[in-house]
């Protein structure tokens, strides 16, 4: 399957996976579950920055349009999609990952480097996006609180597609 | 001039970056205001029929709940109709759009004729969240069937919200459950017929405060908090909540702060009824004009 479409039925699965499930489920109220940043994540490696920052708004504005929140996801993911590039030279080896295979994922990067990089990004998609969302630090610690927990939530969920989608070595 | 375009082509990211951002900050500031419409949001095409289509089926495993409460609603119909009382007979009334009542002695003279004020439309809840700061529900009656911006929402038990936008055949509904400065329903306490206000400040979305109700008032554990009448959104003594504990905020103040109960119970709402005031364009201008003079 070509990286194009592999990339654009992810996008479509993503999105009615966190509208129709993730967004369907109360777990509790410090917690909410998001996996659609995980497109962000996984798009290639050698994208150009301008491509990945549109893709993102692109996305981020799909969520916000069925979520009635405009401008808040495309915000996060826009912000994530601008500072992966730095995440993933900060991460990567001496020579670059290896170019076998072209998009991030446990097995191209290994697996504590992709935590890492998806804990960081995730985080900081938490951060801007429930800070928009609650709009002012009124309540500074139960915020850092949802955040924190949210983002544990996320990086379960992510770790549990990659496990589900990437299982051969 | 060349030095910086050799600028802007280096920092090109950058600025772009920005540009997104700063996009999407004034989208977030433009929606965040309550009296304007929103432009993309969930009444439009796609994702209205997506979740209608999804509603479908979800909607099978609440339809116990919903019986329910709608044989709950028409008992509680039935018990105020008027054929259940045997002091009125029903043999000339008109077909139109008022009801006359007449004298319970043996002459039965025309004592009144009443118009109709409100006019409810039934709606099938197709979205519906709880858990963001501001919640949104989406309904499947539109302008088609005569709803517009700033009608009141109520649910079989209590009320719910307040129209916001609205497309040929979905509207948006801003729900109870929202964080907003300036967004609160005027509410009467049913036993002691004290004001106040009611507002939601995010967490369970079963309870909200209300507010500014005097502290010489006596209060009592499962009043019922009713709607008051005087914002022309919704009719009087439509249930609100239920008083579960009340306190002052600290020694000084003079109003009390009460926790209560909601009476719609947001997690499993089905149908709603949007309420149209036939009055409100009238008592609306009145006021305005007023105000006006006043200035």
């Amino acid at each position: 399957m070509s990286i194009l479409l592999r990339n654009i039925i992810r996008f479509v699965l993503l999105l009615l996976l966190q509208v129709f499930v993730l967004n369907q489920v109360l777990l509790h109220q410090l917690v909410s579950l998001n996996l659609y940043m995980l497109f962000v994540l996984l798009l290639p490696f050698n994208l150009p920055r301008p491509a990945l920052m549109l893709l993102a708004l692109l996305m981020g504005l799909s969520m916000d349009m069925f979520m009635n929140t405009m401008g808040v996801h495309a915000a996060a993911c826009v912000f994530i999609a601008y500072l992966r590039p730095f995440i993933i030279n900060i991460l990567s080896p001496q020579g670059g990952f290896e170019t076998t295979q072209k998009t991030p994922s446990m097995t191209s990067m290994g697996v504590s480097q992709f935590l890492t990089f998806a804990a960081i990004l995730v985080f900081l998609h938490n951060l801007v996006f429930f800070s928009l969302e609650v709009f002012g630090f009124g309540n500074f610690f139960y915020l850092l609180l949802k955040i924190l927990c949210s983002t544990a939530a996320s990086i379960f969920l992510i770790v549990l597609y990659e496990l589900l989608f990437f299982s051969k070595k | 001039m060349r030095n910086l375009i050799i600028f802007l082509r280096r920092y090109f990211n950058f600025f772009l970056f920005l540009l997104l951002e700063v996009i999407c900050i004034v989208l977030v500031f433009r929606n965040n205001d309550f009296q304007k419409t929103a432009y993309l949001n969930s009444a439009n095409n796609v994702s209205a029929r997506l979740y209608n289509r999804y509603n479908n089926v979800q909607y099978y495993f609440h339809l116990k709940a919903t019986n329910d409460s709608l044989v709950n609603e028409n008992a509680r119909l039935h018990n105020i109709l008027r054929t259940s009382y045997d002091s009125v007979t029903l043999d000339n009334l008109v077909k139109t759009d008022t009801i006359r009542t007449y004298s319970t002695d043996t002459t039965r003279k025309v004592v009144g004729i009443e118009l109709r004020r409100y006019l409810y439309h039934a709606a099938k809840v197709v979205n519906n969240t709880v858990n963001a700061p501001i919640n949104y529900i989406t309904i499947h009656r539109g302008s088609a069937n005569g709803l517009k911006p700033n009608m009141g929402v109520i649910g079989p038990s209590g009320i719910v919200g307040i129209v916001r936008s609205v497309s040929p055949n979905y509207a948006v509904v801003l729900s109870l459950l929202s964080k907003g400065r300036n967004f609160g329903f005027s509410a009467r306490l049913s036993h002691s017929k004290e004001m106040g206000t009611v507002r939601w400040y995010g967490g369970d979305a079963g309870y909200a405060l209300m507010e500014d109700v005097p502290k010489s008032v006596r209060l009592i554990k499962g009043d019922t908090v009713v709607t008051s009448g005087y914002s022309a959104l919704f009719p009087e003594n439509i249930p609100i909540g239920y008083v579960e504990s009340y306190s002052l905020t600290d020694k000084g103040s003079t109003a009390y702060t009460i926790r209560i109960k909601l009476a719609t119970n947001f997690y499993n709402l089905q149908y709603v009824y949007v309420v149209d005031n036939m009055l409100k364009d009238e008592q609306k201008s009145l006021e305005d004009s007023t105000y006006r003079l006043i200035k």
